[in-house]
């Protein structure tokens, strides 16, 4: 139960200050069935966002109880009952510009005073570009930023640490449907069902140039990159008869890799029939890789990308597929989305999807209820459930 | 003594080795026919008068045509037993080997992980609907435009098994890894061992509380047309059927027509009524996925499957019994 404490200070604009103190962490809530049932422990898994002092979320202004602001910046699609209910505790704005300058301009117009919380959709990139220092001080009251979706390469948490903004994802809720589609992708590769099944739309059934797959038991999986995702696909390919090895920037407990084997960087190019890229985008993953490490791969990889284009370099990996050193790829992402090499579209033998990773109708809407959870949390709280990673040292040790 | 003689229909595309090494024990001959007449023309010849054991494959259907009471009239006397390189063995007419003293087995267990797998990549494929999306980025249209409706996660789906032999049985586990809770109907219910806690429902109960619905029995008389109009009334609207048995179980006009009408959302299709036909109505829909005919199309499978019926022939030689007499046979 949350008590409020008003301090009355009588400041030359009669403002008061609404100050909540730190409460008990509330229970998620909201998801569907499945996510429910699952035994990881969501809690425990990730940095909780310290609230060691109580921190103004709302100002009264003349009289009348004005909610603090929270600003979306793009769209909710699926959970807009849960968004509206935020109106009992908070006064959503949302962005009206479509491109950078706009948003610049539009902050700079008094739109976004004294937004303290922000959700942020994947798709408002084309309105924000990189979520970066110039962006953060034209909304300086900022305190916490909701990013809807797993991965957050577009924001800049040093930036958002150095102006005192708090950074949360969506950790596990992603995790089912992007090992879905990395496993598909990675059956579709190795099996070779790319080229028949484009033959049987021309008429030709299986077509002249139909080559005989592989079965994936008994074949080695590299992950590249063992977090949520990393740690299903490695599960999942395990039921397929897989033998799953692991490079990560530390070595897991046994428990949390299921028993798959902690080899070095090189060790996992160098022993893996199929490669699976798992890993985040940062400064330090950009093309990880590339000419070289295709070189140090064996005869015949399959490659699998989930994650993000550009920590594969794309010219380098049609090198290698004209080459025949890579035997196929299952890819979901690219370099420079919504182009697309095209070496890789004139390919039969890859399997092509258009970043659909996470897009159910289920897990886009428990994504959604996830980060309006944390933005409630945040104006109710002063808290974020999950701090992304370069952040933890902002929570709670 | 003579050797026997051993009869191979069709081709040894990997087992050369094994097949090779039962020189030893028989001789190993092929016919010259190229069609049907002309095979039945080369039995009544006499050519295969020697002959106690043939090896055939789902192809040699191109040089003798189906194993029917024509072809088996014609068959030599001595021709004892047929290994029938598949699982599926819908090509020979049993009873009709049965009642002329010919034993037939086939291939089980060998296909059950390929099959089962084309069949996960087909269920995925269909729920979540990225056969639409694969188009459109070929076509140079990134997602499509507009983009086509989200896809379905398995966790906490339905899957509904018609018919859970070894491939069934091997496709709900790699199910469940995918969230999916399985039921089942099958000739007969089996232990929990063996079925792994999957719940046994009726043929009406599977089709109007599935959510996928998986097709993995055998083609038999019983069994041709098993899911047609009526069935598809009765199910889920919204159902996701995925076929990797043959197709002929499944009545592909009135597959079209349910997807068209929206009572089936998608389907993921490795086997049709006619191969290499596939009905115009699914081609020319993009939210199905289509596979022509590969389940077991992969080197170490086949390679595997070879070498089992190899050994089907080389028992019948040494020992005159079949390893793996197809179920109809399993008390002659």
């Amino acid at each position: 139960m949350i008590h409020k404490e008003m301090f009355l200070s009588v400041l030359r604009t009669s403002e008061v200050l609404f100050v909540f103190p730190k409460a008990s962490p509330k229970s998620l809530c909201h998801f569907p069935k499945h996510i429910k049932t699952r035994t990881r422990s969501y809690h425990s898994s990730r940095p909780q966002s310290t609230n060691t002092k109580p921190v103004a979320t709302g100002i009264r202004k003349m009289g009348s109880i004005q909610k603090p602001k929270v600003l979306l910046i793009g769209s909710i699609t699926h959970a807009k009952e849960e968004w509206d209910a935020l109106k009992d505790v908070a006064d959503p704005i949302v962005v009206k510009s479509t491109n950078r300058s706009d948003f610049l301009a539009e902050a700079k117009s008094g739109a976004f005073d004294g937004v303290v919380t922000a959700f942020r959709s994947f798709t408002s990139m084309s309105i924000t570009g990189q979520f970066d220092s110039e962006i953060l001080s034209s909304i300086p009251t900022l305190r916490f930023l909701c990013q809807n979706g797993a991965g957050y390469d577009p924001i800049n948490i040093s930036d958002c640490t150095s102006a005192g903004v708090q950074v949360c994802n969506v950790p596990i809720i992603a995790d089912d449907a992007t090992s879905d589609t990395a496993i598909f992708l990675m059956l579709g590769a190795l099996r070779m069902f790319n080229p028949c099944m484009a033959t049987l739309r021309t008429g030709e059934f299986k077509g002249p140039a139909f080559k005989l797959g592989h079965d994936p038991r008994g074949k080695v999986l590299g992950i590249l990159g063992m977090g949520g995702i990393g740690r299903e696909v490695a599960r999942k390919a395990g039921v397929f008869g897989m033998k799953v090895q692991y490079y990560n920037r530390k070595k897991l407990s046994e428990e949390m890799s299921g028993g798959a084997t902690y080899v070095g960087f090189d060790e996992l190019l160098g022993t893996s029939d199929v490669l699976s890229l798992n890993l985040p985008l940062n400064a330090n993953t950009r093309h990880i890789i590339s000419t070289a490490e295709f070189a140090k791969m064996k005869q015949d990889v399959v490659i699998v990308n989930t994650a993000r284009g550009p920590v594969m370099d794309e010219a380098a990996l049609v090198e290698s597929l004209e080459s025949g050193k890579v035997r196929s790829a299952g890819l979901d992402v690219y370099e420079e989305e919504p182009k697309i090499h095209p070496g890789l579209i004139k390919n039969p033998n890859v399997i092509l999807l258009p970043h659909v990773g996470t897009l159910t109708y289920e897990t886009q809407k428990a994504m959604e209820v996830f980060t309006i959870e944390n933005v409630r949390r945040a104006v109710e709280e002063g808290r974020l459930n999950g701090l992304v990673p370069e952040q933890a040292h902002l929570a709670k040790s | 003594m003579t050797k026997p003689t051993v009869l191979l229909l069709g081709e040894i595309d990997h087992a050369h080795k094994e097949w090779n090494a039962l020189s030893s024990i028989a001789e190993l001959i092929e016919p010259k026919a190229r069609s049907r007449e002309e095979f039945i023309q080369e039995c009544k010849s006499g050519a295969f008068d020697k002959v106690s054991v043939a090896y055939r494959t789902f192809q040699s259907v191109a040089i003798t045509g189906l194993i029917d009471e024509e072809l088996v009239a014609v068959l030599p006397e001595g021709l004892k037993f047929i290994a029938h390189n598949g699982a599926g063995y819908d090509q020979i007419d049993v009873h009709a080997c049965t009642k002329h003293d010919i034993r037939v087995s086939n291939v089980p267990t060998a296909v059950d992980d390929a099959t089962a797998d084309v069949n996960m990549f087909l269920i995925l494929g269909a729920l979540r609907g990225f056969n639409t999306s694969m188009i459109a980025l070929r076509n140079g249209h990134w997602k499509g435009s507009p983009p086509p409706p989200l896809g379905h996660d398995p966790q906490g789906k339905v899957l509904g098994i018609l018919g859970m032999g070894g491939i069934g049985r091997n496709l709900m586990k790699k199910a469940a890894a995918f969230g999916m809770t399985t039921q089942y109907y099958n000739r007969s219910p089996l232990s929990e061992e063996l079925s792994g806690g999957a719940k046994y429902v009726t043929f009406d109960e599977l089709l109007a509380t599935s959510d996928v619905l998986s097709l993995n029995l055998p083609l038999n008389k019983q069994t041709r047309h098993i899911i047609s109009t009526k069935e598809f009334e009765k199910m889920k609207k919204g159902v996701v059927i995925v076929n990797t048995a043959r197709g002929a179980v499944m009545d592909e006009d009135a597959l079209v027509k349910a997807l068209d009408k929206g009572t089936v959302w998608s389907c993921g299709l490795d086997v049709f009524e006619e191969e290499p036909k596939v009905h115009p109505g699914l081609v020319a829909n993009p939210n199905v996925m289509l596979v022509p005919h590969m389940g077991t199309w992969t080197v170490e499978t086949q390679t595997k499957m070879e070498i089992w019926c190899i050994e089907n022939v080389r028992s019948a030689v040494e020992k005159g019994v079949l390893k793996s007499p197809v179920g109809e046979q399993k008390d002659f």
